[in-house]
């Protein structure tokens, strides 16, 4: 084999390996930052369980805790993901604390429920699956 | 906008790197595969350029996997004969010693005027000029003269000529390459003694300078006739 080839072949093999790792990467990344926020949604449902409603420190510093979490993340996966895809998700936890200052629990739960809602099924809109491919 | 401009240079260059692995046959004679590749590769490039919110991962890591999987196709279609003709196809003679083979047209889903167009492509005006014509899994048509209207060559005469040698350009436009002038086995002292005796001052004075193995010079001045002389590799320059 010539030199070009061998380079070829090299360039190849790499290339296969960066698209394998920016695959396993993006995965990795939309799950954990997911998955976060998921937990964070639950935290704050039994925070307002705890203490009888929303208008409290301890939801107020827990949504806060989120929306810095998620936009931390949402920075990290816009290099792997749709930004419109993440969009919604930023929208619907800046609505949260709008909730919390004018005391609407009801579209606050809504929004709560969305975003819930919104990471459960995004492994099932985007992840690799028979139904995704096809 | 500045975001655009960024990623329209950031996938050029993936886009050139990727070519580039994928050898020059991409360029010109595309087989079925390639034109396909070519194709996507270049729809799949636009996407992050137009649409600011997709990342340009989005458009890099597709055309990766598609180099991946041509190199995979190529590497196939080399060990497997077969598994070539399935991607490929396989070469067809469209005209044998008998005339036109429509049934090789018909599958080849050509006209005869097509057939007509190629051999004109290929300097045949008139079909009773071939011999055989074969449509190539490039497309493009190989034709083989009848001997009668073959062109007539050095060894049809039975001349002794001297072997063609390839001309290694010195100076082009105004610029000496040292590399040819290795290559040439020549000096600067020699090339500035073709350009006395051509009448230039400066190198940047010649248009073209050629040196061919047989010591052939070719050498043109901006906006002036060219001039031919022989040279020899110590520097002196002949009439």
């Amino acid at each position: 084999m010539t030199k070009w080839l061998w380079f070829k072949l090299l360039a190849v093999l790499s290339i296969l390996a960066v698209v394998i790792g920016m695959c396993v990467l993006e995965d990795r990344v939309v799950k954990t930052s997911l998955a976060a926020v998921n937990n964070r949604c639950y935290e704050i449902e039994a925070a307002i369980e705890r203490n009888g409603g929303i208008v409290n420190g301890e939801v107020a510093s827990l949504v806060d805790n989120l929306e810095y979490r998620w936009f931390k993340d949402e920075a990290g996966m816009c290099y792997l993901v749709n930004h419109k895809n993440t969009e919604q998700l930023g929208v619907e936890i800046v609505r949260l604390k709008t909730y919390i200052d004018e005391e609407e629990e009801i579209e606050f739960y809504v929004s709560l429920n969305i975003i819930k809602n919104y990471v459960e099924t995004f492994q099932h809109f985007m992840g690799a699956s028979v139904e995704n491919i096809l | 906008m500045l975001t655009i401009v960024f990623r329209a240079i950031i996938i050029y260059v993936v886009v050139l790197f990727l070519y580039r692995i994928m050898g020059k046959r991409q360029l010109g004679e595309m087989q079925p595969f390639e034109l396909v590749l070519t194709l996507i590769i270049a729809d799949l490039a636009t996407i992050p350029m137009a649409e600011v919110s997709v990342p340009v991962l989005h458009g890099i890591i597709p055309l990766l996997t598609l180099v991946v999987l041509h190199f995979v196709l190529a590497l196939l279609c080399k060990f497997s004969e077969k598994f070539s003709q399935f991607v490929s196809g396989k070469p067809v003679i469209v005209i044998n010693p008998k005339g036109i083979d429509y049934k090789a047209l018909k599958n080849l889903d050509i006209s005869v005027d097509d057939v007509f167009e190629a051999l004109r492509g290929s300097g045949y005006f008139k079909i009773e000029q071939v011999q055989y014509a074969i449509m190539e899994t490039n497309g493009k048509m190989s034709v083989l003269p009848k001997s009668d209207f073959a062109p007539l060559t050095v060894q049809d005469m039975k001349l002794k000529v001297e072997k063609s040698t390839l001309p290694i350009n010195i100076i082009s436009e105004g610029k000496l390459s040292k590399e040819n002038l290795k290559v040439a086995k020549l000096d600067e002292l020699t090339v500035s003694n073709i350009l006395k005796k051509a009448g230039a001052k400066r190198v940047k004075d010649v248009l073209l300078l050629t040196v061919d193995k047989a010591g052939e010079v070719y050498v043109q001045k901006y906006h002036q006739k060219y001039q031919t002389m022989k040279v020899k590799p110590l520097g002196e320059v002949e009439e």
